[in-house]
């Protein structure tokens, strides 16, 4: 009885084959996709060449101008350290990420695997945004402490340091809830196991 | 394989097969089925390389759809759409004729399912065998089984209740 009921579905389901329920404008649709194609540049690729980039330049400037500068001071330098290994980290959890990318099979199961390693990897991009303005404030008010230009030194790094807590609280609590809605497909998917 | 070769591909594949892509679609949006079909053909644009003949392109196509349908919420729109929705209302218009009435109701109810059994409903009312969904979804044939019987309850319960109400 059960099988007969569920066949009528089935036919129902069939009777649609020939009738689409849209109608794709094509020239919009290949503007769309063209544009798609060509920027596909996503959140964590945005942010990951956002850090690099910024973490690579700060480090040039200090690096170029340290030597220079009367006021230049072994803080400077491990500012300067700090922003490479920074770089550094990031690169090769890039790289990481990328391969991972490859290790997962195609099922929806594997799919959803991946997409929390990236969440996950989301996740701690965002802490170390985060986290990273804390000792790189103390280094540059040490080393403005060290110039003898606390005052000014300290006024600018306290403003940009509430901006960094700011966006990397945002970022962290968007990856979290990102990373929390994926564990609870994964969970669906797993049940009546 | 160069870029020309896999726009071929996506043309000839969408020529062949948007109707499946569509079913999708429709159950698992109804207010801007414009921005999943895209957010489905981007990804099955990037898959094509990745693809080896080893399943037949309807089983690819249905697995990159799924995928992206699932993981598809408010957030995920908001990283990779940037046009406004007036645009995107345009990519995909409404067929004009009519829905079938029971294929109104199915899709309906199949839209109350939750992300995960809507996708195996879609998988089971188009024939496929519990291995080809094992493979699919990545879980056991055992377990498909299991959650199979549970929605096909629900489903004739439901078309149960339909049938009262239209009497």
């Amino acid at each position: 009885m059960t099988n007969i009921e569920f066949d009528e579905l089935k036919e129902i389901w069939a009777a649609q084959e020939n009738r689409p329920h849209y109608v794709i404008d094509q020239n919009a649709l290949q503007a769309r996709i063209q544009s798609k194609m060509t920027g596909v540049l996503r959140h964590t690729d945005i942010s990951e060449w956002l850090l690099i980039f910024v973490n690579l330049v700060a480090g040039c400037i200090l690096l170029t101008l340290n030597p220079f500068q009367s006021g230049a001071n072994i803080f400077m330098y491990v500012e300067t350290t700090w922003m490479f290994a920074t770089v550094a980290y990031i690169v090769i959890s890039r790289i990481e990420r990328i391969k991972a990318s490859r290790r997962f099979d195609r099922s929806i199961h594997g799919d959803l695997n991946y997409a929390i390693s990236v969440a996950n990897y989301r996740v701690r991009l965002s802490a170390i945004i985060l986290w990273n303005s804390l000792p790189m404030g103390a280094i540059m008010v040490l080393s403005g402490w060290e110039a003898g230009k606390f005052l000014s030194v300290g006024s600018v790094i306290l403003i940009s340091y509430f901006f960094a807590i700011y966006a990397g609280r945002k970022g962290l609590g968007q990856s979290k809830r990102r990373k929390r809605e994926l564990l609870v497909l994964r969970e669906k998917l797993e049940a009546d196991s | 394989m160069s870029e020309k070769e896999q726009l071929d591909i996506l043309e000839e594949w969408l020529r062949l097969h948007k109707g499946l892509i569509f079913k999708v679609v429709r159950a698992y949006t109804t207010e801007d089925p414009g921005d999943l079909f895209q957010e489905i053909i981007v990804q099955v644009w990037r898959s094509i390389p990745a693809y080896r003949h080893e399943a037949a392109v309807t089983t690819w196509l249905y697995r990159i759809a799924l995928n992206t349908a699932i993981k598809w919420t408010k957030k995920e729109k908001k990283y990779s759409g940037t046009e406004p929705l007036d645009n995107l209302q345009h990519l995909l218009q409404e067929s004009r004729s009519p829905m079938d009435e029971r294929l109104s109701w199915l899709y309906g109810e199949i839209s109350k399912l939750d992300e995960i059994d809507r996708s195996i409903t879609l998988l089971l009312l188009e024939g496929f065998s519990y291995k080809e969904m094992s493979a699919i979804l990545g879980i056991s044939e055992s377990n498909v089984g299991v959650k199979i019987n549970r929605i096909k309850k629900q489903l004739i319960a439901k078309s149960k209740n339909y049938d009262q109400h239209r009497i």
